[in-house]
């Protein structure tokens, strides 16, 4: 299930806030477990069993992590975070993974692994496709017993209160990736109080705006370019599709994780940010800062911090950052384009721990406002053309190796698209924001309500037309 | 790095919903919208058909534990939820009007003309490639192969290739022009082109504003230059004045749009002074048995496809007598325009077959000769001619 559909806002919601509200405070986490399941399930049934799975080990290593903590035995814990990983790098590997590693082997002679089309089940196989945001749970839930044995996060004795956590569903599918220890506080004891409500409310429907009234007009635009063919792609047509799709994925990610803290502060919640406007960074470091904040911080504390981080000898940091930014990277997506896009980040943030980022401090504002988003949207190009025999030509055509400047259909869709481009961009920096705070409290509290009716009204419109509204993450 | 401090409940919500007062206010306008519209879905009775849209909508159907498994209920579901949503025909409009606000010059893939501010719709084709037109082409020159009978074969261009200084500046879009051209170059042996651009070309009243088809008056035109090439005779003198049938027709272009702001189009007919020059009887044949029919059918004006006021809509066969015609039996592998032309070529000929080939496996060569065909007239519009999936029967 996503948010972004009318199902979702007009019948599953209400029904959520409906028992949710009228459940006694003991019985809400077992109330929430049960919807999320729901929620979960709708798109793919037979995977619920994932969760189950997921739920029992991960559940089951953290109370065999603190009985060996409390024994003394550090083998016997360090055993069971070990044990606990390799589950979820096994699941995750298999459903995710598998195929790409089979189909590579393969392409290079050596298909002794067979592709998998159809799981076969009790009752009729089902098809072998991504269990929707198994990367973000995954992640989740590792992150539950390492902190268990490292004493950052207390051990869940409660199955249902951890099943909340693992499967909860304003996060569950597109993050953001929230950790065990930021949240154990609020499942044992969360506040709902009606200003927490309606900060919500507000937050859902920015959120729900971004998505569909932003991410969903500026799509068809990249999906032009991406369809037209290398010999046909001019320069600024090539730019003109590229910009439209960084503003589309921003969109649709932040107004997804604006979607998700806002649900979630409207059933107590409060989650972690997960975006900061990446699209004003001065840096390749500080757009990683900004960007899908969630993930970059588990790859810090979990991988890049263990390995030693940058308290280490030049050679061996720049090693750890190759091994971060190519699970990065291949963490998008089970597609060499995203390796390479990866590696592509790894450059230029090694480039810029080395030397480069000295320079950039010298350098002015503007020049280097110039240069943080430039490499964003250039690597966008290597991120959203998966086939390698068009992303040669489409990264060719930007840099002026293609059929002319511009054309006929260039000036028909930057006419058509120049408005909402426009407001799209300005809304991509903290313009608007810092606007809206500039204005008296008096005036802020008469335009909301408005803002919010016609917010909600044109994105119900957009739905129910429902033309275009795809969901980004199935590859994540 | 970025110093990430555990959340702690009550958290930063922002200065406006420090007041309780106000956040139950906002609070209660949410629930009241979301609440509201969700029961609204409940309470409503659900609609079979759009008028609108001109589309059947999706009903419920109950989940059986097959269908829930599968996920074929859930995905099901979510297209009913929308079809049946409250309001609907206003929520697109709404999208419609919001696009257009957005300075947009189309909306679900239908162009609003430049000139009027989108009281002509154009639909959005996709372009064909040579190879494939080709293959089309060849079609009808392999049934000119297999017929001793004279093969004419000709297609309809789009409004948008008519009327193109309507649509936006730039507008990719089909050149019905150039593929025109090109399936002209391709026919080879026995089928011999009739060019139509001459007299649908230009400005005028040859297309409706808010449909894909030709009107009365396209169609009456394009007769006559149908018959100079078929059968080498005039016509024409006997038409006068086009009488109005309909003036609230809001074709399948209009559909698509969701355009609330476009005027109607009129339907029109064209019938000689003093009625028919003969006796026209129509049969139609909806499943293997002919039913007596009519040109016109007037109860289809009162509905929202109007278009089928002429002939009634698709049917695989029908066939049309005029025993006193000049002319003698002309087959016509049809499309739906062929609907709004039949009225005219049935002044012409004694008998008319219109056969579509979508709703017909039985060798064309076989129905020529069984029943005695004088000539075959390949008509389709180019877009139709361009995406039909039927067209190697032709061949068969």
């Amino acid at each position: 299930m996503i948010f972004s559909s009318p199902y979702f806002l007009f019948l599953y919601f209400p029904a959520v806030l409906l028992l949710y509200y009228i459940s006694p405070l003991k019985w809400r986490n077992l109330v929430l477990l049960v919807v999320n399941l729901i929620f979960y399930g709708w798109g793919e049934p037979v995977y619920v069993l994932i969760m189950f799975a997921s739920i029992a080990i991960d559940y089951s290593h953290g109370r065999i992590v603190t009985r060996c903590k409390a024994s003394g035995n550090d083998r016997g814990a360090r055993m069971a975070v070990a044990s606990s990983v390799v589950f979820n790098l096994l699941l995750l590997g298999f459903f995710k993974y598998y195929n790409f590693i089979a189909g590579s082997l393969a392409a290079v002679g050596a298909g002794f692994l067979p592709v998998i089309d159809s799981l076969p089940l009790p009752g009729g196989s089902i098809p072998f496709t991504l269990p929707i945001g198994i990367s973000f749970y995954t992640f989740q839930t590792m992150s539950y017993t390492i902190d268990v044995y490292r004493g950052d996060a207390r051990c869940q004795k409660n199955i249902i209160t951890f099943g909340t956590f693992v499967t909860l569903f304003p996060q569950l599918i597109a993050g953001p990736i929230i950790k065990y220890k930021d949240l154990d506080d609020q499942l044992e004891h969360r506040d709902h109080t009606v200003e927490k409500f309606a900060s919500g409310v507000q937050r859902f429907t920015i959120g729900a705006c971004k998505k569909v009234l932003l991410a969903n007009a500026l799509g068809p635009l990249w999906d032009v370019y991406l369809a037209t063919p290398g010999d046909r792609l001019t320069t600024l047509g090539a730019w003109l599709g590229i910009v439209a799709f960084s503003l589309q994925l921003y969109f649709d990610f932040s107004g997804y994780s604006d979607m998700a803290i806002g649900l979630g502060r409207m059933l107590g919640f409060e989650f972690l940010e997960n975006f900061n406007y990446p699209y004003i960074s001065k840096s390749a470091s500080e757009f990683w800062r900004r960007w899908h904040i969630s993930l970059g911080s588990w790859f810090r504390e979990y991988l890049y911090f263990p390995l030693g981080g940058s308290r280490v000898k030049p050679p061996r940091m720049v090693f750890n950052l190759l091994v971060v930014w190519a699970a990065t990277g291949i963490w998008h997506g089970a597609s060499w384009n995203f390796l390479l896009w990866g590696l592509y980040w790894f450059v230029w943030i090694g480039l810029e721990k080395l030397w480069l980022g000295r320079v950039l401090e010298k350098t002015p504002a503007w020049v280097c406002h110039i240069y943080g988003v430039v490499i964003a949207v250039v690597g966008w190009a290597i991120f959203a053309v998966e086939d390698f025999s068009a992303m040669g030509p489409y990264l060719a055509a930007m840099f002026g190796f293609g059929a002319g400047a511009l054309d006929g259909d260039f000036l028909y869709y930057l006419r058509n698209y120049l408005p909402i481009l426009v407001i799209a961009i300005a809304a991509a920096t903290p313009l608007g924001k810092t606007v809206w705070h500039k204005l008296p409290q008096r005036a802020r509290q008469a335009a909301f309500p408005m803002l919010m009716l016609a917010g909600l009204a044109l994105t119900t419109a957009y739905l129910v037309d429902g033309t275009y509204n795809p969901f980004l993450y199935f590859r994540f | 790095m970025l110093d990430y401090r555990p959340a702690t409940a009550g958290a930063d919500i922002g200065d406006m919903f420090m007041s309780k007062k106000y956040s139950i206010f906002i609070t209660a306008l949410f629930c009241l919208f979301i609440f509201g519209f969700g029961a609204a879905h409940f309470i409503l009775p659900d609609r079979e058909f759009s008028e609108q849209e001109n589309k059947n909508l999706t009903l419920f159907r109950a989940p059986t534990w097959e269908t829930v498994r599968s996920g074929e209920f859930m995905e099901k579901f979510e297209k009913y939820y929308n079809d049946q949503f409250p309001l609907r025909d206003q929520w697109v409009q709404m999208k419609a009007y919001s696009e257009r606000a957005l300075g947009k010059q189309e909306n679900n893939k239908v162009y609003f003309d430049r000139i009027e501010g989108g009281q002509t719709l154009f639909a959005h084709f996709t372009k064909i490639s040579d190879e494939d037109l080709a293959t089309r082409v060849g079609f009808v020159n392999k049934l000119g192969e297999n017929l001793d009978v004279p093969v004419y074969f000709s297609l309809v261009p789009d409004k948008s290739w008519a009327w193109a200084d309507y649509l936006p500046d730039y507008a990719p879009n089909v050149d019905d022009g150039s593929t025109i051209e090109k399936a002209q170059e391709l026919c080879r042996g026995n089928v011999k082109y009739i060019d139509l651009r001459g007299t649908l070309g230009g400005e005028g009243d040859a297309f409706y504003r808010t449909d894909h088809h030709w009107t009365t008056m396209g169609a009456m035109r394009a007769c006559f230059d149908l018959i100079r090439d078929i059968s080498g005779g005039n016509s024409g003198d006997w038409y006068h004045e086009p009488e109005l049938r309909s003036d609230q027709f809001y074709g399948t272009t209009w559909s698509a749009a969701g355009a609330a702001w476009v005027r109607p189009d009129s339907i029109y007919t064209m019938i000689p002074e003093g009625g028919t020059r003969g006796h026209i009887t129509v049969d139609r044949y909806p499943e293997g048995e002919p039913i007596p029919g009519g040109l016109y059918y007037p109860e289809k004006l009162e509905v929202k496809d109007k278009y089928a006021y002429f002939l009634g809509g698709n049917q695989p066969l029908c066939v049309i007598k005029n025993p006193d015609a000049a002319n003698g039996k002309l087959l016509v592998v049809r499309d739906s325009y062929s609907d709004c032309l039949a009225p005219f070529l049935a002044e012409e000929f004694r008998e008319v077959h219109l056969y579509d080939l979508r709703y017909n496996n039985v060798s064309l060569k076989k129905y020529v000769a069984e029943n005695g065909v004088d000539q075959v007239l390949v008509l389709y519009s180019a877009n139709n001619f361009n995406t039909d999936k039927n067209l190697f029967k032709l061949g068969l």
